[in-house]
């Protein structure tokens, strides 16, 4: 049985490690920190375009789309998530020919071709009269400004309100985490629901918070709906935010299950295996508060993330590392050309990382691949603005899907 | 709109410009006060924070450093609540030149700033991240303003006497009969039509903007511009101002305020008060001086950087080498006298620490002119902090702690405590155009996020209660601009991770639109 390492707990590690474990391989997961999952909107965007799959299929090297195997990749890719969040509870609804049409809690659309039962129920391609809710006291999600939002796309706003919430503990903030266990209590959504359906008379769409239930998601979601009598869909707040949180403990518990061992809180440093004259690696070495530990194995692949999760480091002179193997990074080195003019616009260090063959394997200095058994996966590869093309999840789950079937082959 | 009138004229709503309003309408003087933007988005709002003890001009300046030391001792009289009694150190360090210690503490005596040797181990028990390797080590009166705080003060003060400080408008030309100027053309930069205001004398006290006011009477006041560049990094690791024992050059002071250590600043001549934008070389060149100071000061996070902008008269007698040697004395320039146009003072210069003493000698000059004799009031009357006392962190604290005890403190800003009961109040005062406003008034956004949550809470307000002209999209793509714009000088490292967040949060899950 083959030993697999793989680095970083976010989407793109923790869909490797399950799929590698239930491929048959011997799987420790190691990350220093959590993943950005908890600011994730929980769904699957492949491209934000009418027809993803359409766009997708014209796309050349170096995309890691392209590199990673294109659609078809993608194709079993997706079918492997699908398949993995059915099994924990959580039914993923669309495909990649069509985007869903989401909202998201600024009123703006969010194109999207996968997303968790409750959201999808949201899509504004059905077009029906919404009427938008927030919660007395909840700040990270405001109806006001859904609805202003909405307005001026066009579509077809009933109304907005502020919903009360019944015996909150004194003296807390309110946060999406506390409200989702709150929503897991029966007896107190079941007040709650009753006390909001004399202000619900003549609505037959509801969309609300996405903070309807952690685990339990689906129980609360349908409960909520028949109480009231009408149709729920969920829209994500501001972080943490919970369909993202969902699909993070998901995939955890089938980490779990499948017997992954997960080695958290500690810095991990690459290894070369000195006897194979630098052409593989051998494991990591974990900085731990007890000392350095090392761990050995047959494989490894970096699933580290780019800026935000610290797969790569930016220095103010202009360089950027990688920083498990400190690989080569294809960057700018002025560090005034790294980013773009508006805030919410594009940024050019976000096509920075790195190059990668056709099994994922990290090109070293002269395009060979660095290492015969390295391979990385999501948001560390170079060559693609995911923001911008509505494309983070399915790179993370197509190049991690190419990255363990190349690292167990 | 009707013509208004009254005595006195102010413009400009920095430190100098509310203060002057602040002295007349105490001597019952009529004044009203125009700003262009909101209170501190000039100078008074970026610079570095310190209230001098004069330590820093006692080898270049004597006069100016024996003003401080005055005005020092009067500000932490009258206003205690903005001041924070940190103390100031002057430490020679290994970088510095060891003979000019002797010489800076012989001319501290002889400008009457206090200043008293420790040994270095002291100083190093105060402040334990300081360069071990310092040789000699002073105490001073230094301490921290919050120019904020100041500015809302007497903002307050002024309009409890019934005098008017009007904000977001504009002044765009003055008025001028029998070679005098009598009033001045206004623009209403929110909302409304132009209008006049005719007065008794007008004061020009635009900061750096004070040659460019001047020139709409046509006069000509021989300014040059130098930008100061300044980085607050996220954490206090120091509590005690840091000074370096040398003569003044760039990046050689940390000054503690509130919850950052400010460092400072650099020195580029700029051609316009709009000219802010910040180099590589002058971050570089301040964090590497302030590890200086503090050898693991690169371990921090900069939390963010902007550049204030001096004015610097430059009359032709004075051929001066370089800015740094220009006298940083204030000027009150009577235009009666220097071109023979009556009823136009021009006040400027000077530090925001002598910002009172620049005012009582304007407003003495004003009396003489209309004929009143009536005696500041500044140094003896305590400036009440108002109801912005909730301005200062541990006030805040403790309004929160209380509010949690019956019921929910309903936080839109956890960095800074701000809640929203504090916005709606702000938005009552019908002073906020915009987003960065709030800011300015309650530190909305100044915490370790620099506006990734509280942005979103805030424009949901406005949305609520239907404030502000932008819709509350555009409202708040304008404060994540703001915001973002000092950030990006610091943009790599720890700062850059904080942009990706920010960036992930409102173009990835919230899908927020670039631009209108
Ligand atoms: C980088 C830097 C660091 C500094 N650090 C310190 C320090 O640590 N301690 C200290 O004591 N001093 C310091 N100073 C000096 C101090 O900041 C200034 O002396 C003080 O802020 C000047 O205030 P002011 O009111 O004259 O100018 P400003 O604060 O610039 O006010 C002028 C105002 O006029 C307004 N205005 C301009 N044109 C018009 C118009 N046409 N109509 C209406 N309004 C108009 C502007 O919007 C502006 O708000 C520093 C200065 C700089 C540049
Ligand atoms: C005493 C004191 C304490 C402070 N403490 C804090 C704190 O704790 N937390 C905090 O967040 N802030 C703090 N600030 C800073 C404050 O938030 C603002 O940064 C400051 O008031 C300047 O306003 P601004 O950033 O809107 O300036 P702006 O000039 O509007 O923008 C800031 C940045 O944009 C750059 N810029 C401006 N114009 C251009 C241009 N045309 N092209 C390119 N770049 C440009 C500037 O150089 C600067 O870097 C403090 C300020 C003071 C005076």
């Amino acid at each position: 049985m083959k030993h697999l390492i793989v680095v970083g707990a976010g989407l793109t590690g923790l869909f490797a490690a399950a799929l590698a474990a239930a491929r048959g391989a011997r799987v420790t997961l190691v990350a220093r920190g959590r993943g950005s999952l908890a600011l994730s909107h929980g769904c699957i965007d492949l491209w934000a375009t009418k027809s993803p799959s359409r766009s997708i299929r014209r796309l050349r090297h170096p995309h890691p789309y392209a590199l990673a195997g294109g659609f078809p990749r993608l194709q079993s890719a997706l079918a492997d998530f699908i398949y993995l969040l059915d099994r924990q509870g959580i039914e993923y609804h669309g495909a990649p020919s069509r985007n869903h049409r989401l909202i998201t809690a600024l009123g703006t659309a969010h194109l999207t071709a996968l997303a968790p039962f409750s959201l999808a129920a949201g899509d504004l391609n059905r077009a029906e009269p919404i009427v938008v809710a927030g919660f007395e006291g909840f700040f990270d999600f405001s109806p006001h400004l859904v609805a202003s939002g909405l307005q001026r796309q066009g579509a077809d706003i009933q109304d907005c309100l502020t919903l009360p919430l019944i015996e909150l503990p004194p003296g807390r903030e309110r946060f999406a985490t506390d409200l989702a266990r709150l929503f897991e209590t029966p007896e107190w959504r079941r007040e709650l629901a009753r006390s909001w359906k004399p202000r619900l008379t003549g609505v037959r769409h509801l969309a609300l918070p996405a903070v309807l239930g952690l685990e339990h998601n689906f129980i609360v979601w349908q409960e909520l709906q028949d109480l009231l009598a009408l149709t729920i869909s969920e829209i994500p707040t501001l972080p943490p935010s919970l369909p993202g949180i969902r699909l993070e403990r998901a995939l955890r518990r089938s980490l779990s299950s499948a017997g992954v061992q997960i080695i958290e809180g500690s810095r991990a440093v690459g290894r070369v295996d000195g006897r194979s004259g630098g052409q593989l690696v051998s494991g990591v070495v974990l900085q731990t508060a007890g000392g350095p530990r090392l761990i050995a194995a047959d494989a490894v692949i970096l699933a580290t993330g780019g800026v935000l999760n610290g797969g790569l480091v930016f220095h103010e002179d202009g360089r950027v590392q990688e920083s498990v193997f400190d690989l080569p990074v294809a960057h700018d080195d002025d560090r005034t050309r790294w980013l773009g003019s508006d805030p919410f616009g594009s940024h050019p260090y976000a096509l920075f990382g790195l190059h990668v063959d056709q099994h994922m394997r990290p090109l070293g200095a002269n395009a060979k691949p660095a290492f015969e058994n390295l391979f990385a996966a999501g948001s560390l590869l170079a060559g693609a603005d995911r923001s911008r093309e509505g494309s983070r999840q399915g790179i993370d789950l197509a190049t991690a899907h190419c990255a363990v079937e190349a690292a167990l082959a | 709109m009707p013509t208004l009138s009254t005595q006195v004229l102010v413009i400009g709503g920095g430190a100098t410009g509310l203060g002057i309003a602040w002295d007349a309408a105490l001597r019952g003087l009529k004044v009203i006060l125009l700003e262009q933007g909101d209170l501190a988005q000039g100078t008074s709002g970026r610079y570095h924070g310190l209230l001098h003890s004069g330590g820093r001009y006692v080898t270049s300046d004597p006069h100016s450093a024996r003003d401080c030391a005055r005005e020092n001792a009067i500000l932490r009289r009258i206003i205690p609540a903005a001041i924070e009694d940190t103390g100031g150190l002057f430490v020679s360090t290994p970088a510095d030149p060891p003979q000019f210690a002797d010489r800076w503490l012989e001319a501290c005596g002889r400008c009457n700033v206090p200043a008293q040797e420790i040994t270095p181990a002291q100083a190093l028990r105060r402040e334990p991240m300081l360069n071990p390797r310092i040789s000699r080590a002073f105490y001073v009166n230094d301490a921290s303003l919050n120019s904020f705080h100041l500015l809302h003060a007497l903002t307050e003060s002024v309009r409890s006497s019934g005098c008017q400080v009007l904000l977001w408008h504009q002044v765009v030309a003055l008025l001028i009969a029998r070679q005098a100027v009598v009033g001045a053309r206004v623009r209403p930069l929110a909302q409304g039509e132009e209008f006049s205001i005719l007065a008794d004398v007008v004061v020009n006290a635009t900061g750096p903007w004070t040659a460019a006011v001047a020139a709409l009477a046509g006069l000509h006041i021989p300014l040059t511009l130098g930008k100061g560049t300044l980085i607050a990094m996220a954490s206090r690791v120091v509590n005690t101002v840091i000074n370096r024992c040398k003569p003044p050059s760039d990046g050689d002071i940390i000054v503690p305020v509130d919850t950052v250590n400010v460092l400072g600043t650099t020195d580029v001549p700029v051609s316009s008060p709009e000219q802010r934008s910040i180099e590589p070389w002058e971050i570089d060149l301040l964090l590497a001086e302030g590890e200086i100071l503090i050898p693991s000061l690169s371990q921090y996070r900069p939390l963010r950087a902007w550049a204030g902008i001096r004015p610097l008269y430059r009359p032709q007698e004075v051929e001066a080498i370089n800015n740094r040697s220009i006298t940083r004395g204030h000027i009150i320039l009577d235009h009666a006298e220097n071109d023979s146009l009556g009823g136009l003072i021009s006040v400027f210069g000077g530090k925001l620490t002598t910002f009172r003493l620049m005012a009582e000698q304007t407003v003495d000059l004003i009396c003489r002119r209309l004929g009143i004799r009536s005696p500041s009031l500044t140094a003896e009357t305590p400036l009440q902090p108002g109801h912005r006392r909730h301005y200062s962190l541990p006030a805040r604290l403790t309004s929160i702690e209380s509010a949690r005890a019956t019921g929910h403190p309903d936080l839109l800003c956890e960095c800074e405590v701000v809640s929203k009961g504090e916005v709606l109040t702000a938005l009552q005062g019908g002073d906020v155009a915009e987003l960065a406003d709030l800011m300015r008034d309650l530190r909305l956004g100044m915490g370790p996020c620099q506006g990734t949550f509280c942005a979103y809470r805030a424009a949901a307000v406005l949305a609520e209660v239907g404030a502000g002209a932008q819709t509350p999209q555009q409202a708040l793509h304008a404060f994540a601009s703001e915001r973002s714009r000092g950030l990006s000088p610091l943009a790599w490292g720890t700062t850059l991770r904080q942009m990706a967040l920010q960036h992930r949060v409102y173009v990835d899950l919230l899908h927020a639109e670039v631009t209108d």
